[in-house]
């Protein structure tokens, strides 16, 4: 095809600059990168055609500089920028300086990422549209008629601070009996976190699971779903692996929310990739959650599984080509699982590590994909997020994908830095997560998994021979007496 | 002498002599012949009571990484100045002992003085390195047997603290 540009900037690093690289190169375009100091002997810089040096107050302070990156992109002869995830990937404002530069954003339309940005205006277009969202009752709609309205959402419901954030201040209300007392407990619980008492209750969920559609549009009035993917295995509410097809769900259910979420897009007209979040009850009912504008970091699954390279499709959109399929064109052949590497120790509450990589061999074998961005001689810092890589493993069905991940979390190695490879493994061979039988508090309500399991004494005699022999001191010691006990030895047999 | 390495946390006391085809440990009483060498795709081979195991290995400073059946390990080479400073430390001792020959930095105590736990009683030197010596608990140190630069040998007292009242 005949691209408008033939420079895509990706402002992103990591993973995922590693990952759109790949794709802009193979499509016969050149990769630019633009890059903090922390990440000059990154992957993703020994990729790129171009690499461009950013600067800031700290190494995350440079990657959300918009203006040092669009100057960037001038500089690369760049006519595209791809922000990949985090960072500017939803940022409106960005993406409008981007487009005002004469630049193609690979993304949606600004006014797009504004809307789905505020959960309450999103949730209320959503509504509106006819598509499900959870019952609710907002106290500012009618603060008189709050408590009423409230009893009238199904129970148990859940009561959670207006401006609030990561879990503080919501109570779980089961009894009806209970609702004005814990309501004015929230308030005050509500005050004192973010000075803000006004309250909104849902519907709770018990045990929920996380559902999420991937979609996609173009400019020319299309709009597809490429399948849905399930990422309920959460630690302190971050997704660590992700699988599709969804266990949870059977072919009329997986149609119906896939056709809710494309529905939900195309009434928005939605362009380029975005994902619909779901929230999944045990009954089978659903609730729209969020959309996340932007490519996921668990897009991969849906590629393996649907034979999409989505950010070929990202960019083609954003070359104002219409999207190179219909519905259905796009068909689910096997099962992938994606497991995320982060340096962090699980048995110490999950908190992040740091190191150098010392050494990183990824596992070999069939339907095994590594996207990293890291690699050998590079330190782990804190400066950034502590995802490593992604593991992706697809099989012909679950069970094939589950024997494949097995394998590859056992033979994957990367020495110098703590990471949670050995905690994947023990939740891939969880029975309720081989069951699939899993909601997004299955890691709380099993925190043994993340302890580290007892060392057999065995064991810690293999390690503790070959950790003597690999320490100087002690070999030093052993070697200058070898002849002698060569001699007893020898005497002796 | 003794070394050791620490397992999460935990030490563990070893020794490594040459045995005539390879080496051995010793743990406590226990004696382990093993073999350790270079296998055919960068990995180590190790043979050990009759098992062979494929493993990968790297060494950072003390940390000596792992990677054995599907697991991955840190092992920290635990110096003998440093041992000693926290078996000190742990045992709540009334004297501190050299655990090898060397000489006295600092002093940041006489005798005399009220000391609390964790507070600095020397600094001393020995292979090159320089350990600090902290307090193992509360109390009034007895006596200071060394002036700085002054050597010693293994084993021998540096700091006594007054023995606790009532014991």
């Amino acid at each position: 095809m005949n691209w408008p540009f033939d420079t895509v900037l990706v402002a992103n690093r990591g993973e995922i600059a590693v990952r759109i690289l790949r794709t802009v190169q193979a499509l016969g375009l050149k990769g630019a990168v633009v890059y903090h100091a922390a990440d000059a002997k990154s992957p993703a810089v020994a990729l790129a055609d171009q690499a461009l040096p950013i600067t800031g107050d700290t190494p995350v302070a440079a990657y959300l500089d918009g203006a040092q990156i669009i100057a960037a992109a001038r500089e690369a002869g760049a006519g595209a920028i791809h922000p990949g995830y985090g960072f500017l990937s939803e940022n409106a404002d960005f993406a409008r300086a981007v487009e005002a530069a004469g630049i193609a954003f690979v993304g949606p339309k600004p006014d797009q990422i504004e809307l789905m940005g505020d959960k309450v205006r999103a949730r209320a277009f959503v509504e509106q549209a006819g598509f499900p969202v959870a019952p609710s009752a907002i106290e500012d709609d009618d603060p008189a008629s709050f408590v009423e309205r409230a009893r009238q959402v199904p129970f148990p419901i859940l009561i959670k601070p207006a401006a609030g954030g990561g879990g503080k201040g919501m109570r779980v209300v089961r009894d009806p009996a209970m609702l004005e007392g814990e309501i004015e407990r929230a308030r005050s619980e509500g005050q004192r976190y973010f000075g803000d008492g006004r309250l909104y209750v849902e519907r709770y969920i018990e045990n929920p699971r996380h559902i999420e559609v991937q979609v996609m549009g173009d400019t020319h009035g299309n709009v597809v779903h490429v399948f849905e993917r399930e990422c309920s295995v959460q630690r302190r509410f971050q997704k660590i692996i992700e699988e599709t097809p969804s266990p949870a769900l059977d072919e009329p259910l997986r149609r119906k929310i896939c056709d809710t979420a494309a529905g939900i897009a195309r009434s928005i007209g939605y362009r380029n990739a975005g994902t619909v979040e779901f929230i999944f009850g045990q009954g089978g009912e659903f609730y729209f959650l969020e959309t996340n504008t932007r490519l996921q970091v668990e897009h991969p699954v849906t590629e393996q599984i649907t034979g999409i390279d989505l950010v070929e499709v990202q960019l083609k959109v954003a070359a104002g080509e219409a999207l190179p399929f219909e519905q259905d064109d796009i068909q689910s052949r096997g099962h992938a699982i994606e497991f995320r590497i982060y340096a962090e120790d699980a048995a110490a509450g999950f908190t992040p590590t740091t190191g150098p990589v010392l050494m990183l061999r990824a596992p070999q074998g069939e339907g095994l994909r590594l996207d990293a961005g890291i690699r050998e001689g590079q330190a782990v810092t804190a400066a950034f997020d502590p995802m490593l890589a992604k593991l992706v493993v697809t099989g012909a069905d679950r069970a094939e994908a589950r024997a494949r991940a097995d394998s590859a979390l056992r033979d994957m190695v990367l020495l110098g830095c703590q990471t949670n490879i050995g905690f994947l493994r023990r939740v891939l061979n969880h029975p309720a997560f081989a069951a699939g039988e899993v909601h997004t508090g299955f890691l709380d309500a099993n925190p043994e998994l993340a302890a580290e399991p007892e060392l057999s004494p065995a064991t810690r005699e293999r390690l503790l021979a070959v950790a003597a022999a690999m320490t100087k001191p002690l070999r030093d010691i052993a070697d200058t007496v070898p002849d002698l006990h060569s001699a007893m030895g020898d005497w002796r047999n | 002498m003794q070394h050791a390495f620490k397992i999460r946390d935990v030490e563990h006391a070893v020794g490594l002599s040459r045995s005539p085809d390879g080496y051995r440990l010793h743990l406590g009483e226990r004696c382990l012949e093993f073999r350790l060498q270079p296998g055919e795709q960068g990995d180590l081979v190790l043979q050990c009571g009759g098992t062979v195991d494929h493993l990968r290995v790297a060494v950072d400073g003390d940390d000596v990484w792992i990677h054995l059946d599907g697991e991955t390990h840190c092992l920290r080479f635990e110096h003998a100045l440093q041992r000693l400073a926290e078996l000190n430390e742990a045992a709540g001792a009334d004297v501190i002992k050299a655990a090898m020959p060397g000489s006295l930095v600092s002093l940041g105590v006489a005798a005399g003085d009220s000391v609390h736990k964790g507070q600095t009683l020397l600094v001393m030197e020995s292979m090159k390195m320089e350990t600090t010596i902290v307090a193992p608990r509360d109390g009034v140190v007895a006596e200071v047997r060394l002036a700085p630069g002054q050597t010693f040998d293994k084993d021998a007292v540096l700091l006594s603290l007054e023995p606790v009242a009532g014991e």
